[in-house]
């Protein structure tokens, strides 16, 4: 490695960056952008779930426990069909993901002092929200009950659970989504900035004549990376500060250890990108090779959305392939659980491996030959 | 001093085909040294071996006095390379470029503004510094392009078809540059498919196929030819090529200009039979007249005594 | 603008599929990728809760407690991990990310229900993963309560006269998650796929100088369009068969609708990634530019979509802005075919949809296409 040469191609890769203001652009507001646009957007919190109702009893008590539904916030009841019959209409245009039939004799059994049945139907075909619902539905019926039961009979329930969130106590989406988002939005962006950086050359035939240059190849890739490790550590901090004030996400771990971590993974994940483009050396293959391995992996197999525990062994396997695995860990853990070294250690031991892992396959298969 | 460069029964294959053939030749320092062959005769292939952009299959080569195959990194900071499609980056500035290869050769702050103005001269590029390189016409990049290859004053310098596309004022005034720089003792090694172009160098070495078939200076190599050539001229040329081509006693045609060079095994025969041969296709001759050979001439003769044909 | 002519259509595809394939590694992704993703993302979309790792502290150490807890792990929602005395190592294990749920059963837990006066544990959730967390507390919130009603009945406590939910789930009975996501995956497979295929179509012949070659050729960018749309079209469709099949035939994704109602919905929404990308081509300079935008629609169609996010939880605009998504509209489209069986009839809103944008997407690709070939 030689300081000159490599401060030439950074040099040069920074000059050619700021003469592409489209791309530089992207670079920089693209992660920021994206985190606002879905932090906004989106949330697991189920509300609002549509709901119909079939109310064959009609009475005061049928009444009651429709408007427990309404109140609670979950439901919104939009449909009152008169027959049994037209439940199925509407599942099967999904007016409604949730139907509640209270039978004729609901009153007069609980009037006589006897157990009364509803009955829930789900829509099954989104068997996330369906889950969801039903939890909820269940908790609302229960309350219903213990209601009837507690007041009328003043029995009391032998056995209570008391639950408590950590973390996360108002179980709010939000500040789950915002810190793994970070992580999957730069994983992406990272293999982005870089993936077809020295395909390019060689498409354009300037690799060439670097190549008949001194520079020896460890100052091209790292020069080539330093000025977008430098793009990839601004749109964290934005994202930081993005997420700390716009959404109010607390951070209750260290910042400098969320640093730290945040230049491995980056050094990793930017690395990867232009082993990539080093490998293929044409930029549409570089550019397939890219989101094939890096998108859907980010979303899918991080545990950002799909919890890792719950996969069969096998991907399970995989996921310590996906480097944005570590990072989600750590951005929720620093943001949410504000746990330290004594935790994290193991992802950090992760992204040196991968930094490592990376660096040494960019610069292994970037050759200065022509094949 | 060792010689510039020496190279010895360098052999490179891809796959099943043979792009270079057991080359050996050496180039003395300072003297320009002609690559001269159509497209596909191995002559990039052997330049890129030679600057280490491509491993040899077999063989080994020298350049200046080192190997290219341990001691690359020696090789390239003695050697200025310019490639045959214009390859600096075009969204930098003129300066960005030179500051760039004057970074990547290790040209010092010391020397710096030297070589940037020398270049900038020569390239007559002196006040246009911040244009960006990909606005400049082709000429102009090319001088420039050669300026970043020898920002390093390299004792060697390696062109591989450096004017191809280039105006024939430009090609002149480049050739002018080569001129200079071997005049201060710089070894050139230049690759070039104008057959003109290799009328300037000191020796010539003629490729085709993969193989070195002649190498000498181009006086010689004119001196060396057997074959007669005759200069016939008529006014459908290109139809008396086609005539000539599959006549007896012809052993290759070449258009040049308005007339045709026959290239003839009997130069008395010939001049009796062509005349007689194109009356009967219907065509009457203006003059035929043996003529000194040129290059191209050269070049036909040696691939025929070799025994092979041209590679396309 | 000239007429279309089969001919020369007929070289232009050719010399497209012959670029496309030149490059033997090109194949590999473009046909192999696609399966391997599928079984991959297959098996990891599943937010179905299983065998959660559960931490417990158990002071009360009593058959009681013991019992509720063979229930808690008997339901095979949740596995005990871990267990300990001391409340300290429940806190270390979530910090660690060693268990998601915690259980504490107080001393005095059996003593409690044996008196009747109403025993309490404590339940702690994980809220990092905010989604496994609430559905983790309905499961123990009912488990517990069956539990209790269950010691209440054993007693002969058990007043009646309470309400009961009777549940019942249409379309996936077990409200299995992977039967829902599979399709969802693959509505987002073929995204990428038709979008990657023609993306740097148009930009990387301007880039190579090839395209002013096309430009003075006879050729109609209507012709242009055409040859550089069909091969994609056929590798995006060979590759919906692959991932379907597979979704059926490995992950066994009910097909209770009609492939033939599929078919059209396909064609629509290969043609709608085929022209947002042809559109990327030909607005960006560089390959770079194109990849970059690329990535910036990319995500948005996908979060967006309602794959792994509700619609109806996102605020009013956004759920506007859904609609402008041609994968949501698929989406829609494959789930009710694959678990409702429905058809054509029934969701001839999505059609139409995906009709229009399909078409609106493609003419504006061919304006800014004759448009980038006047450039």
């Amino acid at each position: 490695m030689n300081p000159t040469r490599l401060w030439a191609i950074a040099r040069k890769e920074a000059i050619q960056l700021r003469r592409d203001p489209r791309s530089l652009i992207m670079a920089f507001l693209l992660p920021v952008a994206l985190l606002l646009f879905f932090g906004y957007a989106i949330s697991y919190d189920v509300n609002n779930i549509e709901m119909a109702v079939v109310d064959e009893s009609g009475s005061e008590r049928s009444r009651a426990l429709v408007h427990a539904f309404e109140s609670s916030g979950y439901f919104d009841i939009v449909e009152y069909p008169a027959r049994y019959a037209d439940v199925d209409d509407l599942l099967q245009r999904a007016k409604v993901r949730v139907v509640m039939v209270i039978p004729p004799r609901f009153d007069r059994e609980l009037a006589a002092g006897r157990d009364a049945a509803v009955q829930l139907l789900l829509d099954g075909s989104d068997a996330n929200t369906a889950t969801i619902a039903q939890n909820y539905a269940a908790a609302i019926v229960i309350r219903y009950s213990s209601d009837v039961l507690l007041h009328a009979r003043r029995f009391v329930l032998p056995v209570e659970a008391e639950t408590r969130v950590w973390y996360n106590e108002t179980l709010e989406s939000r500040n789950m989504i915002v810190p793994g988002l970070v992580a999957v939005i730069m994983s992406i962006i990272a293999a982005m900035l870089t993936a077809l950086t020295i395909a390019r050359e060689w498409e354009r035939g300037t690799m060439e004549q670097l190549a008949a240059t001194p520079v020896h190849r460890l100052d091209v890739v790292i020069g080539k990376l330093l000025p977008y490790v430098g793009i990839g550590l601004f749109d964290v901090a934005l994202a930081i500060v993005a997420g700390l004030l716009i959404f109010g996400v607390p951070l209750r771990g260290n910042i400098l250890l969320l640093a730290g971590l945040t230049l491995l993974f980056l050094l990793g994940a930017l690395s990867f990108g232009m082993f990539i483009s080093a490998a293929v050396k044409s930029q549409v293959l570089a550019t397939q090779v890219a989101i094939q391995t890096t998108y859907l992996p980010a979303i899918l197999l991080s545990g950002f959305i799909f919890s890792i525990s719950t996969m069969p062994i096998a991907l399970r396997a995989v996921t310590y392939a996906v480097p944005a695995r570590y990072y989600v860990t750590v951005t929720k853990g620093i943001f949410l659980k504000g746990v330290g070294p004594e935790v994290l250690w193991v992802e950090a031991l992760a992204m040196i491996i991968f930094a490592a892992a990376g660096l040494t396959l960019a610069i292994r298969s970037f050759r200065k030959e022509l094949e | 001093m060792p010689e510039a460069v020496r190279v010895n029964e360098l052999t490179r294959k891809f796959g099943d085909f043979t792009a270079v053939d057991r080359v050996s030749f050496v180039v003395e320092r300072g003297e320009i040294f002609g690559f001269l062959g159509p497209n596909g005769a191995g002559k990039t292939t052997t330049i890129k071996m030679l600057t280490g952009l491509l491993r040899p299959t077999s063989g080994s080569a020298r350049v200046a006095g080192f190997d290219v195959g341990r001691e690359i990194d020696q090789v390239k900071l003695n050697i200025g390379y310019m490639s045959q499609l214009f390859s600096l980056y075009h969204d930098l500035t003129v300066l960005e470029n030179i500051q760039l290869f004057a970074g990547l050769y290790g040209v010092g702050n010391d020397r710096f503004a030297d070589r940037r103005d020398w270049v900038l001269e020569m390239a007559q590029l002196a006040g246009h510094q911040d244009r960006l390189t990909g606005e400049l016409p082709l000429g102009v990049k090319q001088r420039l392009a050669l300026g970043c290859a020898v920002l390093h004053e390299p004792p060697i310098l390696f062109l591989d078809e450096p004017t191809s596309g280039v105006d024939p004022i430009s090609r002149r005034n480049f050739w002018d540059l080569i001129y200079g720089f071997a005049a201060s003792g710089t070894t050139v090694f230049v690759s070039t498919h104008y057959m003109e172009e290799a009328e300037y160098c000191h020796r010539v070495a003629v490729m085709n196929r993969g193989r070195i078939i002649a190498l000498d200076r181009p006086r010689s190599l004119k001196a060396a030819i057997q074959e007669p050539v005759l200069e016939v001229t008529t006014a459908a040329a290109p139809r008396a090529l086609e005539v000539l081509r599959d006549a007896p006693g012809v052993i290759e045609v070449t258009m040049f200009g308005r007339a045709v060079h026959a290239m003839v095994e009997d130069q008395a025969a010939a001049e009796r039979q062509i005349p007689e041969i194109l009356a009967a296709a219907g065509h009457s001759v203006e003059s035929i007249r043996p003529i000194e050979p040129s290059l191209e001439d050269v070049f036909v003769s040696f691939v025929h005594r070799s025994g092979g044909t041209l590679a396309e | 603008m000239s007429a279309i002519s089969p001919l020369r259509v007929r070289r232009l595809l050719r010399k497209e599929l012959r670029q496309m394939f030149r490059d033997p590694r090109m194949k590999r992704i473009v046909f192999i990728a696609p399966v391997i993703q599928l079984v991959a993302f297959g098996y990891a979309v599943n937010t179905d809760i299983r065998d959660t790792k559960t931490f417990v502290i158990d002071h009360d150490r009593s058959a009681a407690s013991r019992e509720l807890l063979e229930v808690v792990e008997a339901t095979g929602y949740f596995r005990i991990a871990g267990r300990s005395e001391r409340p300290a190592d429940l806190v270390r294990a979530l910090d660690y990310g060693k268990a998601e749920v915690g259980i504490e059963i107080p001393a005095g837990f059996s003593r409690d229900l044996a008196s009747g006066r109403g025993a309490r544990l404590q339940v702690i959730l994980d809220g990092t993963n905010s989604n496994t967390a609430t559905v983790a507390q309905g499961y123990l919130t009912y488990i517990v309560q069956g539990f209790a009603r269950g010691r209440a009945a054993a007693a002969g406590a058990l007043p009646s006269g309470g309400v009961d939910a009777r549940v019942r789930a249409w379309y996936n009975p077990d409200l299995e998650s992977r039967v829902y996501n599979v399709p969802g995956v693959i509505g987002m497979l073929i995204l990428l796929m038709s979008l990657l295929l023609t993306s740097m179509s148009v930009v990387r012949e301007r880039e190579m100088g090839t395209l002013d070659q096309l430009t003075v050729s006879p050729l109609s960018a209507a012709e242009l369009m055409l040859g550089k749309t069909l091969p994609a079209t056929l590798v995006a469709f060979i590759d919906l068969f692959l991932v379907t099949a597979l979704a059926i035939l490995w992950f066994h994704v009910p097909m209770r609708g009609s492939f033939l109602d599929l078919l059209p919905a396909a064609l629509l929404y290969i043609l709608c990634g085929l022209a947002f990308g042809l559109l990327i081509s030909s607005v960006s300079r560089t390959q770079q530019e194109a990849f970059m935008t690329m990535f910036l629609v990319l995500l948005p169609a996908i979060i967006l979509s309602g794959f792994f996010y509700p619609i109806s939880s996102m605020p009013e605009i956004f759920q506007w802005i859904t609609v402008l998504n041609p994968v949501r509209h698929f989406l829609e489209i494959v789930r009710a075919i694959f678990l409702k069986g429905a058809g054509i009839a029934d969701l001839w809103v999505q059609y139409a949809a995906l009709t229009v944008m399909a078409t609106g997407a493609m003419s504006l690709a061919i304006v800014r296409f004759r448009r980038s070939m006047a450039m």
